[in-house]
């Protein structure tokens, strides 16, 4: 078959929902760039100008401008990857003939080092080693700890429809739409002390019903799906092992808040993520679990998946939304927030994939159910990604409030041998480093926030003694640096000056060099417009409260 | 425009609290807007008062009752009940450490005043939070295009801050769209389409860019080449002449010299913008190819020769009085120039109407 003519694609993509970026991936795909000419035809025939859409392009790390941009190997450089061999893997691949480039972490930790090579995610040590495999299920719960999210996952048939059903799957969804109202299905999220699982921890019962109680309409469901977290893979095995899942859980906070749309806004480095999520919407389409008169009621709701470009910044809620709709991705200013001005500034959920995917066990089950699965007074379950230097990286569903030693030591076999753990990141880089005593933290937000960090999204990457502490954090605040949107003063020059100074850049003393980046810290934590910029020196931050005499090193040595 | 400490709809005057102060306040004013109108002159350098709120530079960040961090008062909203700080010592020490980092990232801070309408904003506030400290020194940001050969608007990105008051301008109050934002972070650029030049983009060179630039990383070109001229600059205000919009202009001069034009923020008509020929073409007043004596056309060789003004009124006037006796005063058509004054343009009616008593008297400015 003929590649389709720019008039084809765009005549296929402009009048539906959210279509920016299917179409210019579509473009980039056809063409393995985006050249001026497709983005005349984008612009015409979306009717954006032209000068806009270009500059909205460049912001996305995927798109590539150049011919043959796609085909280039594009290799991981985020903290757990250098650690692992990404330079030996970079000239492997020119001695093979390619011609890579670096990427930042695209949720592979582990399975290091990744490569994404055309539409395809590879993973090994050397260009004749790279293979493509499913995402690693997690390994198994121990005996005696009952999971939410992942209590079926690793049912071979899980990812289908019929194997999901055979689970007990959609029971959740169809006990709400055929016994309970919408208002007694947020009840049961609010009792249930569910909290955004994608870092934010807001109550999920509180925004549902915020959202059901906006005015105006249509609604929409929005599954953030953009985990651009280095050290952050959950979301990834949750949607690639069981898909319905995320689909039931969106599924049932459309019918609590009236949504009749939904989005899932899928990272562009998950590319087999995507094809699972199209083939289980489309079953669930034809079982008449999504669509028009969901099992046999009135109640409709259409979801679509759209693939990010490579921006970790769209994970933010705002700039997803943003990106979304097709304009420029800087964060919005909040308040008013996506509940009543969300996507195209109609009342919209905003949820990570764990949020969602929790939502049908705890209406099946209760909310005095889910509420037991955390310690002491803690409600529920949270999946960390773990990986870096530890034995058994994965992903691990742990009881809130669970010791952080008990998760490294006893669930993940503790460190390599001969080695001990001199740190460990939380939220994936975006709350810095817990070292020392502090890591005897319990896993849940007010133990770790009396820390002066947070658990967020859940990601946690080990660094054992033979790590250079002032390598990790450069490469970390390299991210950040690269991933800053630039809206923002605060975070657009205070990532650029707190990297240079971790190169060994900035004043030669220690006393000026500790002022000027704990003045950078503090103006970043309390001005920046949003939490990348607030996040980032929480690393420069934990490196100068637990590593004093590296940092006086670093300095000294020049 | 919002009135001021307007009521609710219940009636009841909306209050906050400002530095312990109560204070009134209509619906839709943002807390910049309200402290504004009490005095409190807030920094910022994102912020045009013309465009939407961007919340970018976060200097204008103040303390609110109950918030966790500072919020930029330019995109808040004033709420009843609010209790706000705007001048607290960590506030302060907060700005001046955001005007350090502005500082660090351009080459120059000081730019000639020539360059634009707010192209001090930034140095005011470097001087104002006492900031040309040297600190968090480092790369500069930004990739100026002295390529782009256009005659109007210097495009020196080595002194941009990424406050993307131009790209908003442009689209917000202009709708032409012709800039953006291109690339990430530190590495952001202001672009036109495909990073060309400004003449192959869809800019009309209206020049508001320029005008709303706090850093004089764009700078006026036509008032730029006259900044050697000597002596102070004076403003006058006056009406663009150009057409009939009626767009108000200050006018610089220095002795006799016009040396650039500035918009009028307040002119009714236009609220600072202008547009290409009222921005930027006023040269040909002094132009050195101007006529300074009255030409006739010799009868006999056809060539054009200087003349007397009395030589050539009095020819003037016997053609036109001619003109009137053979066909009539209706045969008589007068147009003025837009490039001449108002007071110019008017004697030329009172001429036409009065003197030749007909009503056939245009301007090329009635576009």
């Amino acid at each position: 078959m003929p590649d389709p003519t720019n008039a084809e694609l765009v005549a296929r993509w402009k009048d539906e929902q959210a279509p920016l970026l299917p179409l210019l991936h579509d473009f980039h795909e056809r063409d393995g760039h985006l050249s001026e000419e497709a983005l005349r035809a984008v612009s015409k025939g979306l009717r954006i100008p032209i000068a806009d859409l270009f500059g909205t392009v460049t912001f996305y790390h995927h798109f590539s401008r150049d011919v043959g941009g796609l085909d280039r190997p594009r290799v991981c450089n985020g903290p757990v990857c250098t650690m692992r061999g990404t330079e030996v893997l970079i000239a492997s691949l020119r001695a093979a003939g390619h011609d890579p480039h670096v990427m930042p972490c695209p949720g592979r930790c582990d399975q290091p080092v990744p490569v994404i090579h055309g539409g395809t995610v590879l993973t090994g040590r050397t260009a004749s080693t790279l293979v493509s495999g499913p995402s690693p299920l997690p390994p198994p719960a121990p005996a005696g700890v009952e999971e939410c999210v992942f209590a079926g996952i690793r049912n071979p048939d899980r990812a289908t429809l019929a194997g999901y059903r055979s689970d007990g799957g959609y029971q959740g969804l169809t006990r709400a739409v055929t016994t309970m109202s919408p208002g007694e299905v947020i009840d049961v999220i609010d009792a249930s002390g569910l909290a955004g699982r994608g870092g934010a921890g807001f109550p999920t019962g509180r925004k549902w019903r915020a959202v059901a109680d906006a005015p105006g309409g249509p609604k929409t469901i929005v599954c953030n799906a953009d985990e651009g977290e280095p050290g952050c893979f959950k979301d990834r095995v949750l949607m690639d092992h069981d898909p319905h899942g995320t689909i039931e859980g969106m599924a049932l906070a459309a019918y609590a808040t009236g949504a009749v749309r939904g989005f899932i806004y899928l990272r562009y480095e998950y590319p087999e993520t995507f094809d699972i999520l199209e083939g289980a919407i489309a079953e669930a389409e034809a079982a008449g679990l999504l669509g028009d008169g969901i099992l046999g009621t009135d109640f409709a709701f259409d979801l679509m998946v759209r693939r990010g470009a490579g921006a970790y910044i769209c994970g933010e809620e705002t700039s997803l939304l943003n990106s979304l709709e097709g304009t420029h991705p800087f964060p919005r200013n909040r308040p008013p927030f996506p509940v009543t001005h969300g996507y195209e500034n109609l009342p919209t959920v905003v949820n990570n994939v764990e949020t969602l995917a929790s939502a049908p066990p705890i209406v099946v089950h209760g909310a005095d159910w889910y509420r037991g699965l955390g310690l002491g007074d803690h409600a529920g379950t949270k999946v960390i990604s773990l990986s870096g230097d530890i034995a058994r990286p994965g992903n691990y569903e742990v009881p809130i409030g669970l010791p952080l030693r008990d998760l490294l030591h006893v669930l993940a076999g503790g460190p390599l041998p001969g080695r001990t753990i001199q740190a460990v990141t939380m939220a994936g880089l975006s709350g810095g480093f817990l070292a020392g005593a502090d890591l005897d933290v319990t896993l849940d937000e007010p133990s770790i926030r009396s820390k002066g960090s947070f658990l967020g999204a859940g990601g946690i990457m080990v660094f054992d003694d033979s790590r250079d502490m002032i390598r990790v954090t450069r490469e970390s605040m390299e991210f950040f640096a690269e991933e800053s949107c630039g809206k923002c003063f605060p975070c657009r020059i205070g990532t650029q000056r707190l990297v240079e100074r971790l190169e060994g850049d900035g004043p030669r003393s220690v006393e000026a060099w500790v002022d000027e980046v704990t003045d950078l810290n503090e103006v970043m934590k309390k001005t920046s417009a949003c939490g990348l910029g607030q996040a980032a020196p929480l690393l420069t931050e934990s490196l100068i409260r637990y590593f004093p005499d590296r940092v006086r090193r670093h300095v000294e040595k020049g | 425009m919002k009135q001021n400490g307007s009521p609710s709809k219940n009636g009841t005057a909306l209050t906050l609290t400002l530095d312990g102060e109560k204070v009134t306040f209509s619906r839709g004013e943002t807390l910049y807007e309200v402290a504004e109108r009490h005095g409190r002159e807030i920094p910022t350098l994102c912020y045009d008062p013309r465009l939407e709120p961007f919340g970018g530079c976060r200097l204008c960040v103040v303390e609110l009752e109950g918030a966790r961090n500072p919020v930029a008062s330019c995109t808040m909203e004033a709420q009843p009940g609010m209790r706000v700080r705007t001048r607290t010592a960590a506030l302060e020490v907060q700005r001046r450490i955001l005007m350090e980092m502005v500082a660090s990232e351009n080459r120059d801070t000081d730019v000639d005043p020539m360059h634009g309408y707010a192209s001090q904003e930034m140095a005011d506030l470097l001087d104002r939070y006492d900031a040309r400290t040297g600190r968090f020194a480092g790369a500069t940001s930004g990739t100026s295009r002295p390529d782009d050969d256009n005659p109007f608007i210097k495009r020196d990105y080595e002194n941009c801050i990424s406050c993307y008051r131009c790209v908003r301008v442009c689209a917000e109050q202009e709708g032409d769209y012709a800039i953006s934002v291109m690339n990430r972070g530190f590495h952001t650029q202001i672009t036109t389409e495909f990073g060309g030049l400004l003449k192959d983009s869809a800019c009309t060179f209206c020049g508001q860019c320029i005008q709303t630039c706090p850093t004089g990383a764009l700078g006026d070109l036509k008032a730029l080449a006259n900044k050697d001229v000597p002596g102070e600059t004076e403003t006058t205000r006056t009406v663009c002449p150009y057409c009939g919009v009626g767009c108000s202009v200050d006018i610089m001069t220095r002795g006799e010299k016009i040396v650039g034009i500035l918009p009028a923020m307040d002119g009714p008509a236009n609220e600072g913008s202008l547009c290409v020929k009222g921005q930027f073409a006023f040269d040909f007043v002094g132009h050195p190819d101007r006529l300074c004596t009255p030409f006739l056309r010799d009868e006999a060789s056809g060539e054009l020769r200087p003349a007397s003004w009395d030589e050539a009124l009095d020819f003037a006037a016997g053609k036109l009085r001619k003109v009137v006796k053979d066909h009539g005063r209706r045969a008589v058509y007068g147009i003025a120039s837009g490039r001449a004054p108002h007071e110019a343009a008017y004697m030329m009616q009172r001429f036409i109407r009065a003197g030749l008593g007909t009503n056939h008297i245009d301007n090329c400015s009635r576009a």
